[in-house]
């Protein structure tokens, strides 16, 4: 047991790094390889970044998913929000039902679902389809998340202001919102790339329009290897390592999934 | 009338704000899967014709190949599941336990893949499994194979990539629940006599039980539904659950079949996971302790 933790729980964990960061290192090395093979570096080169920065299907699709995302950040944040610091106690309990529900259900199954109520009532797919059904997934998130932090809030604040003539309004605005700062920014965050990330929702929800992202890798893929997606992928770990700084930076108590 | 409108709205004006969120759960969550139960049960004969119930769509699954999916997909996920919590649990143990300085790096380093597009970590997976990837010429150059092994497009390179894409999902709830749980008490087993294997067994593993539980729905449910995994690195040659499903309403457009497939997929998956947790977690208290 003594040599266990001493030799095989370092390595292990050594190994589990290694084994998380093994495609993400080889991605980024490729990125910079002049060939378009995988078998070995060849040379180093900026070509396919190049490629990437003229290329006009890959923007579209980074411009849609950013749509997206801003748009589920806003929605679920300002619901989730309102919801949060004014919801009865028993919608409240009806809502965290529905949440657990959104765990327990696959998320191919809420896509399926909400694919069929889309062309039941004739919606067409685009965008507006994929936002409802991201800040459907953002609000499970966020809820949880912003009710922590207001569970945490002081009361007697909020009273006092009150007390001390603020309406509700402004209390809201110079009390509550900047006491939950750190746990909103945190939520939105964790929105944005929950968003950013989704394909299953995606896929079923964007119709033949709207490509995202996700899908546009996802096609991509199936149809054959291609560094210019090498390049994407090391630009959005750059992005998300720095979203990622923020979160860790915020020192909020939240659970990261 | 305007005034008494706006008195009337000031005063419901909590309920005014609140509700928007509640509606968009039951209208996008709620009503479309009560939808699809409905969908999976009635027939439309006519377009002038009254519709009926009808169990049609449901014993149109009952044949093998289905059975043989859905199987296929349970293996699947309890794979995928077993695998990252043994690789999770020591992985999280050491972390909290050990690792003093740089606490924030770790986790840091912890939250990034799951962070990043995991559509993006899997194409680097074949810059590592192809024929001509890392690892085989690794394994060539040392000499340990004389041909390629073939790595993609089987049940091989689909279990890996589970593992690798819901990891993260197994390691966090479990390293939260260690870090929760009280040192002190590892240390009074320890001084009371417990051997560290007693103290593992009957200490920590029993009070981070809840951190297992969350990974392991966390695993489970979201593996049995996986469909991008599969028909990524599973060369189209085997179906799962969720190929199903997409197959059903993206392709066949057949929603009343897809409807009936997605709801008895559904009740397996459920009736599943509670005979995981009937069997490993007897106390089935995951709703109260995690509230």
């Amino acid at each position: 047991m003594k040599l266990f933790s001493a030799i095989w729980l370092p390595l292990i964990t050594l190994l589990t790094y290694l084994f998380l960061y093994l495609p993400i290192l080889v991605l980024i090395l490729f990125s910079f390889n002049e060939a378009d093979l995988t078998s070995g570096f060849s040379a180093f080169s900026l070509k396919w970044y190049s490629e990437l920065f003229s290329s006009t299907e890959i923007w579209i699709a980074i411009q849609n998913s950013l749509i997206v995302a801003g748009f589920t950040v806003f929605l679920s944040l300002t619901m989730g929000t309102f919801f949060v610091l004014y919801s009865s106690k028993p919608m409240m309990k009806w809502i965290n039902i529905l949440n657990y529900g959104e765990i327990v259900i696959s998320d191919v199954v809420i896509a399926g679902a909400l694919l069929s109520l889309f062309a039941f009532f004739t919606v067409p797919l685009g965008l507006v389809t994929l936002i409802a059904g991201h800040t459907l997934i953002g609000l499970g998130y966020a809820i949880p998340i912003i009710k922590t932090s207001f569970d945490e809030i002081d009361k007697r604040l909020i009273e006092a202001s009150m007390d001390l003539g603020a309406t509700k309004g402004q209390t809201f605005r110079k009390v509550v919102i900047p006491l939950m700062t750190p746990a909103l920014v945190a939520s939105g965050l964790l929105v944005f790339i929950i968003s950013l990330d989704d394909f299953t929702i995606s896929f079923f929800c964007a119709g033949t329009s709207a490509q995202t992202l996700s899908l546009y890798v996802f096609t991509t893929i199936k149809s054959g290897l291609s560094p210019v997606i090498n390049a994407v992928s090391t630009l959005m770990i750059a992005f998300s390592s720095l979203l990622v700084l923020i979160f860790c930076s915020l020192q909020t108590k939240t659970r990261f999934f | 009338m305007l005034e008494r409108l706006k008195v009337a709205f000031g005063k419901e004006l909590d309920f005014f704000l609140s509700v928007p969120a509640a509606i968009w759960q039951i209208l996008f969550f709620g009503v479309p899967i009560l939808l699809i139960v409905a969908l999976s049960f009635i027939q439309f004969d006519g377009p002038f014709q009254f519709p009926r119930l009808t169990l049609v769509y449901y014993l149109s699954l009952l044949e093998w190949p289905i059975a043989k999916i859905i199987l296929r997909s349970i293996f699947l996920a309890a794979i995928a599941s077993i695998c990252s919590f043994l690789i999770a649990y020591p992985f999280s143990y050491f972390l909290v336990m050990k690792i003093k300085r740089f606490k924030v790096a770790f986790l840091f380093l912890l939250i990034l893949p799951f962070w990043t597009n995991f559509l993006l970590q899997v194409y680097g997976w074949y810059y590592i499994l192809d024929d001509g990837g890392l690892v085989n010429q690794t394994f060539l150059y040392l000499g340990l194979i004389s041909s390629p092994l073939h790595m993609l497009n089987n049940f091989f390179a689909v279990n890996l990539l589970m593992i690798y894409c819901y990891l993260p999902f197994m390691i966090l709830p479990i390293y939260s629940s260690l870090e929760k749980l009280d040192k002190s008490l590892i240390e009074a087993s320890l001084d009371l006599g417990a051997t560290p294997l007693q103290t593992l067994f009957n200490v920590t593993i029993p009070l981070t039980k809840v951190g297992i539980k969350i990974g392991t729905v966390l695993v489970l449910v979201p593996a049995f539904g996986e469909f991008a995994i599969p028909s990524l690195m599973g060369g189209g040659k085997d179906m799962y659950v969720g190929s199903l499903v997409s197959h059903f309403f993206l392709t066949a457009r057949n929603s009343s079949r897809g409807a009936a497939f997605t709801c008895l997929s559904v009740l397996i998956l459920f009736a599943f996971v509670g005979l995981v947790f009937y069997t490993f977690f007897p106390k089935n208290d995951l709703m109260e302790e995690e509230e």
